[in-house]
């Protein structure tokens, strides 16, 4: 099964070693395009126009950083693991009003409590896995809605987090042309960081044994993996950076809700953006999360109506899943289009 | 004591039309393994529908319940048919159904959203503010004519079930698909079917709901919830175990309510929902191997 599995993957380090070296040679451009690519986002902060005036390119390039994070972190569980959680804002909610409770009444920024949110919500997902995971297919899938709205009817009900009003999140000291540039920063690191946990974690032994799990539980255990154990592991793992991705879009809301976290729309697009870019894939999400968050900001400019837009949400999600169920990389690779670019399993 | 009795009696009431609801879920369940989590945007359009045949033509929600029922009926074959059954030969078959009615709840819900915005509705009849009153205690005639209406629906369903020939099918193919593929059920057939009726249930829930709740387009999340928990407690797949599920977890609920606050009424349905799962992962009335 690890042959079938890696054969599969295509990646390039495990062709056959007459093409090896081109294959390393591809990788190593494949890697500096990228990294240029990262050092172009670093930059875009500091160019003219964003430091003049309030950056509405800034604000959106920001939220794709962070669906980013989300869908890749959804995606080790959702994707390599195949267990489909429609709870996983729930770590959001908890990284926020973590980082945004701290800050409120301890005046601790969230910027240095995001890493021990990422870690808050690592230790939540141990504890709610170690519960949810005991099922598998549709009844894990409820397990999490469920799991989701309980969280919905604590947070609206606990009135020292401010209860179903909210609690107001103190502003950032900085001018309005310079206050989105410290979030811009820190979901551009937080993606970068969830993309590469998914990476390696798709390059892992820990995430082969998700990937056999996802094909065949049963198997997967006789050939002597610890399934329980590696679910739950992948579980709290993607809890990581959505916690960490919560507490910093918290503090950048000023203003914590339970309403603008725990509903199922929430939950939706991380799945929506893992499913149309690809599952079980490392570039998927990232593409994902990229044509939705445009997809969003055009169509509410369009109809102006969320409305619509939740409606276009759910005949997208219908349309991916009956005619492309392997989502843009997957269905790429399927017919050899996929540019190495793209290429990263 | 009467306030036990008068709590009591109004969770009985108000669990048989639980049950009624989560009726055509379990089934669609039983029958393709399919979680329907678009059911409770079926129910919420339903109520729609039954409200404004009320307003604007008079038709009392019970009567309408003569067109909902077929016309969901008629609408679940079209979407079994042009939707579901397209997936039944894909590898992960259950989590691409929950996946593509979870797609299709939010298309409805954005539409309903779209047309007739966020406001709230209830249908005004008469008999849903009055009530008899026994000794001390009071029965809302509203919801002692829904329990009414939900045990004879109950039993309409009973009935097909054990005395059709359709009906045998379907129990048959609930309790093991290949089987009766074997001895000459055309299961393709049978679960277009099931998945009408399924949506027909749906449909009646929706002209009862119209004036027994307020309803929104957003609503529905919070009754799937209810009703998957439902569902689960009793088992997958098992109408008698929704049945016992629907009326005693409102019973419980209904106590919750009175004696902590009622955000523990919804709680109630999802901690049960978990202590099952830790406990008896088949449910009340479950097979050890549906989930």
């Amino acid at each position: 099964m690890a042959d079938e599995l890696a054969q599969g993957s295509g990646v390039a380090s495990r062709q056959p070693s007459a093409e090896r070296p081109a294959g390393t040679r591809r990788v190593g451009s494949r890697n500096a395009l990228l990294s240029c690519a990262v050092l172009v986002l670093f930059c875009v902060p500091l160019t003219y126009p964003v430091l003049t005036t309030y950056s509405y390119t800034l604000q959106i390039m920001t939220t794709a950083f962070m669906w980013i994070a989300l869908a890749s972190s959804w995606n080790i569980i959702g994707g390599y693991a195949g267990y489909i959680s429609l709870g996983h804002n729930v770590f959001l909610a908890a990284g926020a009003y973590f980082a945004g409770g701290v800050f409120a009444y301890q005046g601790v920024s969230p910027f240095i409590m995001a890493p021990v949110a990422g870690l808050l919500c690592v230790l939540l997902g141990t504890l709610v896995g170690a519960i949810t995971l005991r099922t598998s297919g549709p009844a894990f899938i409820i397990s999490t809605i469920a799991l989701m709205l309980i969280a919905r009817i604590l947070f609206d009900n606990w009135d020292y987090l401010g209860g179903s009003n909210g609690l107001s999140v103190p502003l950032l000291d900085l001018e309005t042309g310079l206050i989105k540039v410290p979030f811009y920063y820190g979901m551009l690191l937080c993606a970068i960081g969830a993309v590469y946990l998914s990476y390696r974690v798709r390059h892992s032994k820990f995430g082969l044994g998700l990937r056999a799990i996802a094909e065949d539980e049963v198997k997967a255990e006789v050939a002597g993996i610890d399934t329980r154990a590696y679910k739950i592991a992948a579980f709290a793992l993607s809890g990581f950076f959505i916690g960490v991705a919560g507490a910093l879009w918290g503090y950048s809301l000023f203003y914590l809700r339970p309403e603008a976290f725990l509903t199922l729309a929430v939950a939706a697009d991380m799945v929506l953006m893992a499913i149309v870019g690809g599952r079980a894939t490392v570039a998927g999400p990232v593409i994902g999360a990229i044509l939705i968050v445009a997809f969003n900001e055009i169509s509410v400019s369009q109809f102006g109506n969320s409305e619509i837009n939740l409606a276009i949400t759910g005949v997208l999600l219908m349309g991916a899943l009956l005619f492309f169920p392997a989502g843009v990389v997957g269905a790429l690779r399927e017919r050899r289009r996929l540019p190495r670019i793209l290429d990263w399993d | 004591m009467t306030n036990a009795i008068q709590i009591a009696v109004l969770g009985v009431l108000l669990g048989g039309v639980y049950a009624l609801m989560a009726s055509g879920l379990t089934m669609i369940y039983g029958v393709m393994q399919i979680i329907n989590l678009a059911h409770g945007a079926f129910m919420i359009v339903a109520a729609y529908v039954a409200f404004f045949l009320y307003r604007d033509s008079g038709i009392d929600p019970f009567l309408s319940i003569l067109i909902t029922a077929p016309a969901f009926f008629v609408a679940g074959l079209i979407v079994y048919t042009l939707l579901f059954s397209r997936l039944v030969d894909s590898p992960r078959f259950g989590e691409m159904t929950v996946l593509l009615s979870f797609g299709l709840a939010l298309a409805l819900e954005g539409s309903l959203g779209a047309g007739f915005s966020g406001i709230y509705h209830r249908s005004d009849v008469s008999y849903s503010t009055s009530t008899w009153d026994i000794g001390s205690i009071f029965i809302p005639k509203g919801q002692a004519y829904g329990f009414v209406a939900c045990l004879g629906l109950f039993g309409l369903l009973w009935a097909f079930l054990n005395l059709t020939r359709p009906g045998y099918a379907i129990r048959a193919t609930m309790q093991n698909r290949g089987a009766a593929q074997v001895v000459g059920v055309n299961v393709t057939r049978i679960s277009t079917i099931a998945f009408g009726i399924g949506a027909a249930l749906a449909g009646a829930a929706g002209s009862l709901m119209s004036f027994l709740f307020t309803f929104h387009p957003a609503a529905h999340w919070q009754w799937i919830a209810l009703l998957l928990s439902l569902i689960v407690v009793g088992g997958l797949g098992s109408l008698a175990g929704v049945f016992v599920a629907g009326i005693g977890l409102a019973v419980v609920a209904a106590f919750a309510t009175d004696w902590l606050s009622p955000t523990w009424s919804y709680l109630t349905f999802y901690l049960a929902l978990f202590i099952v799962l830790l406990v008896r992962p088949q449910g009340l009335f479950g097979k050890a191997a549906t989930i």
